[in-house]
């Protein structure tokens, strides 16, 4: 966009933001006729209003002072009410949520697939966890799919344990991931064997600590945030299998040496990435922290490896201006996924305050924000529904399922029990099942601008999907071992 | 294949020893089953047979650079593919230039870099790799896995010398917001302190880094990745945040109407007054939360009750 066009587009910003400030002042005059009336009855949020609009008017161009400039431009008509895209309004003036066509778009990524998604071959499991877990967030009984993901991931469990991402695939930690939570959300977990996807976990674990992706593949703090997914929802045994490399390097649990490993990832900014060195990402952050969330009970073992305040920052940070959604990195686009990556690592970074300021950091965050920027700019009009990147982008499974999971975090209030257990009799790490959900007051909607049809539901903080499911896993296999199988 | 429209796996002779393994579509009606092209499905169904045999032969690398073209994202395949070039002694070098086109076509996938690394750890030799690697950034100058192979290539060949330096430094003149190349240029910086190496916590690199830094923030100053950099260089240092006094006061100057210029620099001067007058500190908090970055109110009203500040009464 030319310097002009920007120019133009500041003016009228200004004049719609005169035009709040005057209705303000003259409440109980005559209505303003036409679209200005919603305006009226809805004042813009101060970050929408001229002056933060127009602060720091940034003069020395850079690729990356262009592509924002290219983004807030096709937001910002959508974040102000100037275009709803015909979508139904809420009575704060905010589109709807489409619960409907978003319920539909999600069945539509489980049904059959044409030729050009031949790039998700390897990656299908995704979409039955991406699927699943956003349709259950809008109130979808996924039940009706039991059978057929049971049938589907059969072929994909390999004899060596674990899963691929598809039949004849090498088990990979995202496939397995993402199919042992499919399988538990259909209460399926019966059909993961657990002895050899123990042995299996046994052979990626690596001597400094981390988790490679698979055999030979990359180690970075996904294969970690996975596997103790795996360990914990089937109650694994935490020692290491006698074959297991990283025994070699004097390692005896899969925790062991976890910590310090997570601990190198965080960056001088103060978020964190994927392997030692890298930059600060969204989805690295939710990653080390749901990770060792699940070893023990945040309060503890966050702040043993994490400068918390450091990484606060870094997230707060992270919501722009004027957009309100999440960047992933440091001078990134905004974009929805991150309303699930850096949105949803605040209840774990709350709890890890500990019982008294776990509440009172309830909002340090822009959830409001969050809610306009999902419901304005990430839905996508139309009869297809979905959620989208943002505007300019295509809806996909991930898109949608992950700001579903973000306008939980901004809705829902997650608490953590430090009073609970983080140990079972049979040894299971149980920190992750202590967390309970409450639903937004009326207040709390009203500042959000959601109406209860708007409302989504809870997502279990650490784990990604119901509460009901990870309570149904909590107390499966708790004998622990491998009995008879 | 190379030519995939005229000759099958299943009539050439060169591939009639292997049955074929069809794939196990996963029951009567599979949720999210692909439409396979005809050649992809056959494809597959041959590789899972040499899989399974675990065969290391040029036709399974051929086979491998089929699949590869029609689904790069193909984890599986690239990893069969790496320990049959390792098997039959392969071409590493012609390896990488194959890989570089298929980059060059992909620039988000991940596999490409694992398997580039396992190339170039086995070759021995870093050469031609930071070439390759700045032809990438040149398409993107953010690809986070991209700047990950460069500091593995420089970790693993101790490629720490002024190259390196001078390349980076080109990257920030380039685009000064490239928070990826600032953090790059912390990992030179510091990342040899396990062997000894000092980073900031030498005087003399501390310095010539906050000067380095600070010249970045006269450009564009409502930029973050200078100030993030700057608040690193001092905290690695062990110095208190107050050395940077001078510098946030002059890009947040509230006595004066248009003296703060950053938001960053004023989110700097509230850390550094709160050691000092918490008052002052929060009437930058507020100065933030009301008028320069409204957006995190929230936070900045967080930040004034860390400091047993009242929040601002709403306006």
């Amino acid at each position: 966009m030319s310097p002009k066009a920007d120019d133009a587009l500041d003016n009228l910003l200004m004049e719609k933001a005169k035009i709040v400030e005057l209705s303000d002042s003259e409440e109980g005059g005559p209505p303003f006729p036409g679209s200005h009336l919603k305006r009226d009855v809805h004042p813009l949020p101060p970050w929408l209003t001229s002056p933060a609009l127009n602060l720091f008017p940034e003069e020395y161009a850079t690729a990356s002072s262009d592509a924002f400039k290219k983004v807030r431009n096709e937001c910002l008509p959508h974040l102000l009410g100037e275009d709803n895209q015909n979508l139904p309004l809420n009575k704060y003036g905010l589109p709807h949520l489409r619960r409907e066509q978003h319920i539909n778009f999600l069945h539509s990524t489980l049904g059959n697939l044409p030729a050009p998604y031949v790039a998700l071959d390897a990656a299908r499991p995704w979409l039955f966890y991406w699927g699943f877990s956003g349709l259950t967030v809008l109130g979808e009984d996924v039940m009706q799919y039991r059978q057929r993901l049971i049938e589907t991931v059969r072929p994909m469990q390999n004899l060596q344990g674990g899963y691929g991402g598809g039949h004849g695939q090498f088990s990979h930690c995202a496939a397995s991931y993402a199919c042992v939570l499919s399988l538990a959300m259909v209460n399926g977990l019966e059909e993961v064997n657990r002895n050899t996807m123990w042995h299996w976990l046994g052979k990626i674990k690596q001597p400094n600590g981390g988790f490679r992706m698979a055999e030979n593949a990359e180690m970075d703090i996904r294969g970690a945030y996975c596997a103790f997914i795996m360990i914990t929802v089937l109650n694994l045994p935490l020692e290491l299998p006698p074959s297991s490399p990283a025994r070699h390097a004097g390692l005896k649990t899969f925790d062991d040496g976890l910590g310090e490993y997570i601990r190198s990832l965080q960056t001088y900014e103060g978020g964190i990435g994927a392997t030692p060195g890298d930059e600060a990402h969204g989805a690295y952050a939710f990653l080390a922290m749901g990770c060792l969330s699940m070893i023990d009970a945040p309060n503890k073992i966050i702040p043993k490896y994490i400068d918390t305040s450091a990484l606060l920052r870094w997230m707060a940070c992270q919501q722009t201006q004027p957009e309100g959604g999440y960047a992933g990195r440091t001078n990134k686009l905004v974009d929805s996924c991150y309303s699930q990556w850096i949105g949803g690592t605040w209840a774990l970074l709350q709890a890890a305050f500990g019982a008294g300021e776990q509440e009172s950091s309830e909002n340090v965050w822009n959830k409001q924000a969050l809610v306009r920027y999902l419901l304005t700019c990430a839905q996508q009009p139309g009869k297809k529904g979905g959620m989208r990147d943002k505007p300019s982008a295509k809806p996909d499974g991930y898109h949608t399922t992950y700001a579903l999971a973000g306008l939980s975090a901004a809705m829902n209030h997650y608490h953590y029990d430090t009073e609970a257990p983080t140990r079972s009799e049979s040894g299971r790490l149980t920190s992750g099942f202590n967390w309970s959900g409450k639903s937004p007051t009326p207040e709390k909607m009203e500042k959000l601008g959601v109406e209860e049809s708007d409302l989504v539901g809870y997502v279990h903080p650490v784990y990604v999907m119901p509460f009901k499911v990870v309570e149904n896993f909590s107390t499966k296999f708790e004998k622990g071992g491998f009995g008879k199988e | 294949m190379s030519d995939p429209d005229t000759e099958s796996y299943s009539t050439s002779p060169a591939w009639s020893d292997v049955t074929p393994l069809p794939t196990n579509p996963g029951g009567p009606n599979p949720l999210a089953a692909i439409a396979y092209a005809p050649a992809y499905e056959e494809a597959m169904s041959y590789l899972r047979a040499l899989m399974a045999a675990n065969e290391h032969s040029t036709r399974a690398l051929e086979l491998t650079e089929d699949v590869i073209e029609q689904n790069p994202a193909h984890y599986t395949v690239w990893l069969y593919r790496a320990s049959v070039l390792f098997g039959i002694d392969a071409d590493l070098r012609a390896e990488l230039e194959w890989v570089s086109d298929v980059a060059r076509a992909h620039q988000k996938n991940y596999q490409i870099w694992n398997h580039r690394m396992m190339i170039v750890e086995k070759l021995g030799s870093p050469e031609g790799e930071r070439e390759f690697v700045e032809e990438m950034f040149a398409l993107d100058g953010k690809n986070y896995h991209v700047w990950s192979y460069r500091q593995w290539l420089v970790r693993r060949f101790g490629l720490w010398g002024e190259r390196e330096r001078g390349f980076v430094e080109g990257m920030v003149e380039r685009d000064v917001r490239n928070n990826s190349a600032w953090n790059y240029r912390w990992f030179l910086v510091n990342g040899r302190e396990s062997e000894g190496v000092p980073g900031v916590k030498d005087e003399g690199v501390k310095r010539e880094e906050v000067e380095y830094a600070a010249s970045a923030v006269a450009k564009a100053p409502q930029n973050p990745s200078p100030w993030n950099y700057l608040r690193g260089v001092v905290r690695a240092s062990g110095g208190g945040l107050g050395e940077l006094k001078g510098l946030a006061s002059e890009y947040a100057d509230l006595t004066r109407p248009g003296g703060v210029r950053s938001s960053h620099a004023l989110d700097l001067l509230a850390d550094i007054l709160a050691d000092e007058d918490k008052n002052k500190a929060g009437e930058a908090l507020d100065a933030l939360a009301s008028t320069y970055d409204p957006i995190r109110k929230n936070y900045w009203e967080y930040r004034k009750g860390l400091l047993g500040l009242p929040a601002a009464s709403v306006a």
